[in-house]
């Protein structure tokens, strides 16, 4: 059951978070160069770690639909790339903000990790505008099985390019959380674990909301005597969850 | 009372530069998650609707069960679903 958990994941999201802030802007000493507003580092950071890391798990999660043709890996790759959307979304604004408080500008194109994240977050929004493009359910979530593995495979290819670029404006955070001083280590890993935490709270209730709908529609069905064929549904980017339901049943899963 | 103490005891904080921007990266989690929240809400009267409906869609079936069999018979539906739940992998 998608909401089984779901009360004690919440509770942890929720102590996580206020650790979390409470040792930012308690705990963490000033750093001796930006001062107060390196603050951003706690969010913008780990948001973007999350969202990259959530674009590849999404890949790997299509991988697994693609071999067991079961659609509970698509919805879980569904929802797990559109919750990095919106981390992402948060990474580039908090990114800018950052920016302008830190170089006086909002965007700066010259600056390779800017562009390649925002590269790699226009490519995912084409994800649900190519969902929504395909009407059979079936080849829906067969091309967008593809594209999550093809995309998830360029997210660290993208990630490595950048890294063995020349670039000396932006800060390098991953592989050097060693040089930080103890408290801000200790308060990132903190951030960290907290923004995962709300990560995976989010893409359970997104599941859990997407599971009971399709119970509902399949309880309205049963009610209006529907008892065979696939049912009709309006035109939508999410995963349709009935149309492998012969091979779940076969393998002695479900359709969800 | 709380919080004037904990800001008391608590160096000062320089909003007067930074601030507005670190306040604003903040903001601007909390509106995410604020947005996402006020999402689910309406999914959640959404479904909440739904289920009046077919609540009352069962009622006006011919041959249906009084309404305390109608619960029995539903939970038994959730049993034997060629759509059992699963785990988030």
């Amino acid at each position: 059951m998608y909401g089984k958990g779901l009360r004690t994941l919440s509770i942890a999201t929720v102590v996580a978070i206020t650790t979390a802030l409470t040792l930012v802007f308690f705990y963490a000493p000033l750093e001796a160069e930006q001062g107060f507003l390196q603050k951003i580092f706690y969010v913008h950071v780990p948001l973007a770690i999350i969202a990259l890391c959530g674009f590849v798990l999404g890949g790997l999660l299509a991988i697994q639909h693609l071999r067991t043709r079961d659609p509970r890996w698509d919805m879980r790759s569904y929802v797990v790339i559109h919750m990095s959307l919106i981390f992402a979304v948060g990474t580039l604004i908090t990114g800018s903000i950052w920016a302008k408080g830190s170089w006086g500008h909002w965007w700066v194109w010259s600056e390779p990790t800017l562009v390649s994240f925002l590269i790699v977050f226009l490519l995912y929004a084409t994800y649900q505008p190519l969902r929504f493009a395909i009407e059979d359910p079936e080849r829906q979530s067969r091309y967008a099985s593809v594209f999550a593995i093809t995309a998830g495979a360029f997210v660290p290819l993208n990630f490595i390019a950048v890294r063995l670029s020349t670039a000396y404006l932006h800060p390098r955070v991953l592989g050097s959380t060693s040089n930080l001083p103890g408290p801000m280590a200790l308060t990132f890993l903190v951030s960290l674990l907290a923004l995962s935490l709300l990560f995976a709270t989010l893409c359970k209730y997104e599941l859990t909301a997407k599971h009971t709908r399709a119970q509902l529609r399949a309880l309205r069905r049963r009610l209006a005597g529907e008892t065979t064929g696939v049912p009709t549904r309006p035109r939508s980017a999410a995963p349709s969850l009935h149309h492998a339901t012969a091979p779940a049943r076969a393998a002695g899963g479900s359709a969800l | 009372m709380i919080l004037a103490t904990v800001l008391g005891e608590t160096p000062a904080l320089p909003l007067h530069t930074a601030g507005k921007y670190v306040a604003g990266a903040y903001i601007v989690l909390f509106a995410l998650v604020l947005i996402y929240v006020a999402i689910m809400a309406i999914r959640l009267s959404r479904i909440e609707r739904d289920l009046g409906e077919l609540l009352s869609m069962s009622e006006q079936t011919p041959g249906s069960k009084p309404a305390g069999a109608e619960h029995a018979d539903e939970h038994s539906h959730d049993r034997q679903d060629p759509q059992p739940e699963s785990t988030l992998a």
